[in-house]
């Protein structure tokens, strides 16, 4: 029963019933002598001290109810911080592990497949592709001799000095047997492109022993390549690690002790194409405390956290020319 | 009991909350237009902590790829992307709307004026930022939108030293120097904030025009000491406007993320997700636009093909009046109504920008005749100038007049916009139709005006009122109280629902979204939760908005 007055002909509210229950309810509390309203703090303080008797004795917020609420509020805190927990797993960076070798079909950089009769013999423009991971670049080589023509590459046994172990490479592919493929990370101290490179047998020779980085050959290099009678060369001018793209990229001469992998070449001679298929040598990174790496060339496939697999098509780009400074 | 009593002592103790010096606040000022500067702070919290969570997955070297990346592998790569970009949008509404309300407020009015001028170099250092983090996306918009900006500065042979500072090799797809650049701008932000901030706690938050008329205005000491210490009811107040800006930053974009196909126009606004990249064939087919901050440049380049006139109305006109207006605007009159100059220039100012940015959404690169420029910016000019000229500052007659809600303001905001989307539309294709739908948000737009009018332009005499408490003031809020405890523990059993779904949702992958907006939801809910806690311990009856 709201409290209301009568002025001329209209009504007009003075009171709500839930304010007029409330003033009783604080006016007996004010009696009370447990809770006496101190009527000359009230005249000190002004309002404040009102609201503040009001909000402690009368209804208001007591104790109690306060901590309920509390409870409620640290509650749907609580509930937050746990849905927020899953959402943590940004912080986990997604590691593509290749459990085995993708076939990866090469393709040029336009897409189309790249066919072996036209990758060009001796050619000194480096041509990478990335397998098994991306990031993980080999080099791709249609082998020939002095006069660049296509040469077979014959299977041949491959040992890698610092273990004292040997390896079979299976020889070239292709129409005459004579494209390779081999990892374009030096096994010395991990240098890539253009650093190490393929030197095609018109840049071995003694012109190339002043040429600028990276084009350098040296002096031990030469004479390895011409002791073991090879035209052309693997070589890093880091720190000077030849290879012999010939005998599936055996040492010819240090600081390497291993040498490079090979990845496995398939070439269908239905369609002329290349497809990359496994590897064989050593691992692509050694591991271990010695710096050995595994003979199994599948053990840093599902550790590496280099690359995701590249899947059934990696491209072949051809774009640097190391020699066209010098 | 004692015990957590106890321990939330103890650290009061030894952090001496009771002692920092944040500002005190008035029982009337906990509405949230007295908080817009924490909304804009809450929004670059938000945006800086995704931003580095960003930062362990970003390459520069691969700009789009890694944006791919990220959306696609990254576990909830995609909802902390979409929500990094939604915060820095949100952050740039905030910063406006806390400048313009600043700015009818008078705020930048002594002993204001350096924070004012801090501020607006914030703004144009955040639409830096913004700018340089769209261009990170490396799409088919971003390049286009770095090659007009270049294209802005090139033409300007002095200003051409600038393009390798700025934007380094991004033509060669390396993105270094722009992520840079980007970090060392949010760098410089947040050492302005930290000026901006102990500026503003230091002169206090604006007082209501009822208290504090004239200039200066700020709190004597002895007033000061009489309000709400800033432990606890400023922290939970602030706590809930920080988790409800979050709510909003989360669940928004992650929920666009589900809408496909949006029609051309909408697409700046509401599609996060990043276009094809600029080589591949699909690029050829998309219309580019700027981000949408900047399509109000966008349009200005149509009406003008001199580069330092376009400069000059765009950007650097606009700057140096925000910049210099504190030495202008010298009265010490606060009243919108008594600064009519600087009232009407600051309306024309927003709807100008609101107008032309809605331009160039619809009309881009659309060229614009004189005649046509003249008619679209000169009415709001002539209706402003009217409106001010007849509009009187009320006499108080001691009516009771209601603070708007966050959510009517923003529902005016929008009829504001469609009305003047409508406008554009008209102007460009007069038809029935379009007459039509303008009148129709014409009047939305008047009737909202209205009501909205009441709040800004509420009037004050120029001697402060004696205290007159109204009659009807009522003693109690108990019922609404009793509710709001009722609300609460709803809201709980809503979120641990919506909490325990959220552990089932996969981290990648076309359901990963709703992952951000179930946290955005939660986040509204606590939001609301402890503004509802505030509500019921610390609200006292006559409270009202000044």
């Amino acid at each position: 029963m709201p409290l209301k007055f009568r002025l001329g002909n209209g009504e007009k509210g003075v009171l709500r019933t839930s304010d007029l229950l409330f003033i009783q309810k604080m006016l007996k509390t004010m009696r009370n002598p447990k809770t006496r309203f101190d009527s000359r703090e009230f005249v000190e303080k002004g309002e404040d001290y009102l609201f503040n008797y009001v909000g402690k004795n009368v209804g208001g917020v007591d104790e109690g109810r306060r901590n309920f609420l509390k409870g409620i509020v640290i509650g749907i805190a609580a509930a937050s911080v746990v849905g927020v927990v899953p959402g943590l797993r940004v912080l986990v960076p997604p590691v593509q592990q290749a459990s085995g070798f993708p076939k990866s079909l090469l393709t040029d950089s336009s897409g189309n497949p790249v066919k072996a009769s036209s990758v060009p013999v001796n050619s000194p423009i480096i041509m990478l592709f990335e397998y098994p991971l991306t990031g993980e670049p080999n080099f791709l080589i249609n082998l020939g001799d002095k006069d660049n023509n296509p040469v077979a590459i014959a299977p041949v046994e491959v040992t890698v000095p610092q273990a004292g172990k040997s390896y079979k490479f299976p020889g070239g592919v292709g129409p005459k047997n004579s494209i390779v493929a081999y990892s374009a990370i030096c096994q010395h101290l991990g240098c890539t492109p253009p650093y190490i490179h393929f030197y095609p047998p018109n840049y071995v020779g003694p012109s190339q022993l002043t040429a600028p980085e990276p084009d350098t050959l040296t002096a031990q290099a030469l004479l390895a390549a011409k002791q073991a009678n090879v035209p052309a060369l693997i070589h890093c001018d880091c720190h000077g690690s030849t290879y012999d793209p010939y005998r599936g990229a055996a040492v010819l001469t240090g600081p390497t002790v291993r040498p490079l992998p090979a990845v496995l070449l398939e070439w269908d001679n239905s369609t002329d194409y290349l497809y990359a298929i496994g590897a064989i040598g050593v691992a692509t990174y050694p591991e271990g405390a010695d710096g050995t790496p595994s003979q199994d060339p599948n053990s840093d496939l599902n550790t590496s956290q280099f690359g995701s697999s590249v899947g059934d098509k990696t491209q072949l780009q051809a774009s640097t020319n190391p020699f066209s400074g010098s | 009991m004692s015990g957590s009593k106890r321990i939330s002592g103890w650290f009061s103790e030894r952090l001496k909350l009771e002692d920092l010096p944040f500002f005190k606040t008035p029982d009337y000022m906990y509405h949230v237009n007295e908080w817009l500067g924490a909304l804009v702070a809450a929004s670059f919290i938000y945006t800086i902590i995704s931003g580095l969570i960003l930062l362990l997955y970003y390459n520069p070297e691969a700009g789009y790829q890694s944006t791919e990346a990220i959306i696609q592998q990254v576990p909830y790569g995609s909802v902390v992307l979409y929500s990094h970009l939604y915060g820095a949008y949100a952050m740039i509404i905030l910063a406006y709307v806390h400048m313009f309300r600043n700015y009818f407020a008078g705020a930048y009015k002594r002993p204001r004026e350096l924070l004012w001028i801090l501020g607006v170099l914030m703004l144009v250092l955040t639409l830096g930022a913004s700018f340089l983090g769209y261009s990170l996306i490396g799409d088919a918009l971003a390049v286009s939108a770095v090659d007009v900006g270049a294209g802005i500065i090139t033409s300007i042979p002095q200003l051409s030293f600038l393009i390798p500072i700025i934007f380094g090799n991004y033509d060669t797809g390396d993105y270094e120097r722009v992520l840079a650049m980007h970090i060392i701008l949010v760098a410089l932000i947040g050492l302005l904030f930290v000026f901006h901030f102990f500026l503003a706690e230091q002169y206090g938050m604006m007082p209501s025009r009822k208290v504090k008329p004239k200039v200066p205005a700020v709190y004597t000491k002895e007033e000061w000491f009489r309000f709400n210490p800033w432990w606890p009811r400023n922290f939970v107040y602030m706590s809930s406007l920080i988790f409800i800006t979050w709510g909003f930053i989360l669940a928004v974009p992650n929920a666009l993320a589900y809408l496909n196909g949006l029609p051309q126009f909408l697409n700046p606004f509401m599609n996060p997700k990043p276009a094809p990249p600029p080589n591949s064939p699909a690029a050829a087919h998309i219309t580019t636009y700027p981000p949408w901050f900047f399509l109000f440049l966008y349009k200005i380049a149509d009406f003008t093909s001199d580069v330092v006139v376009f400069l000059l109305i765009g950007v650097i006109i606009p700057l140096i009046y925000l910049v210099l207006v504190p030495f202008i605007d010298r009265s010490d009159e606060l009243h919108p109504l008594r600064r009519k100059v600087f009232t009407g220039i600051g309306i024309l100012m927003m709807t100008y920008l609101i107008q032309t940015s809605l331009w160039g959404d619809l009309a881009p690169g659309v060229e614009v005749s004189v005649k046509e420029q003249v008619v679209a910016y000169l009415i709001p000019a002539i209706i402003v100038a009217l409106g001010l000229t007849f509009m009187k500052p009320l006499e108080n007659q001691g009516k009771v007049i209601k603070g708007t809600s966050p959510l009517t303001s923003i529902l005016f905001v929008i009829v504001a916009m469609l009305f003047a989307g409508a406008w554009v539309e008209l102007l460009q294709y007069p038809s029935a139709f379009t007459f039509a739908v303008t009148a129709f948000f014409g009047s939305l737009f008047y009737l909202g005006a209205k009501e909205m009018s009441k709040v800004v332009l509420t009037s004050v005499p120029n001697r402060a009122l004696p205290e007159t408490r109204q009659a009807t003031v009522s003693t109690s809020n108990e019922t609404k109280k009793k509710f709001a405890e009722i609300l609460m523990s709803l809201l709980f059993i809503l979120v641990v629902i919506l909490v325990a779904q959220m552990w089932t949702i996969p981290p990648t992958g076309y359901a990963s979204n709703l992952f951000g907006v179930d946290l955005g939801l939660v986040f509204l809910m606590l939001g609301e939760a402890i503004s509802l806690y505030h509500y019921v311990v610390y609200k006292k009856p006559n409270e009202e908005v000044e």
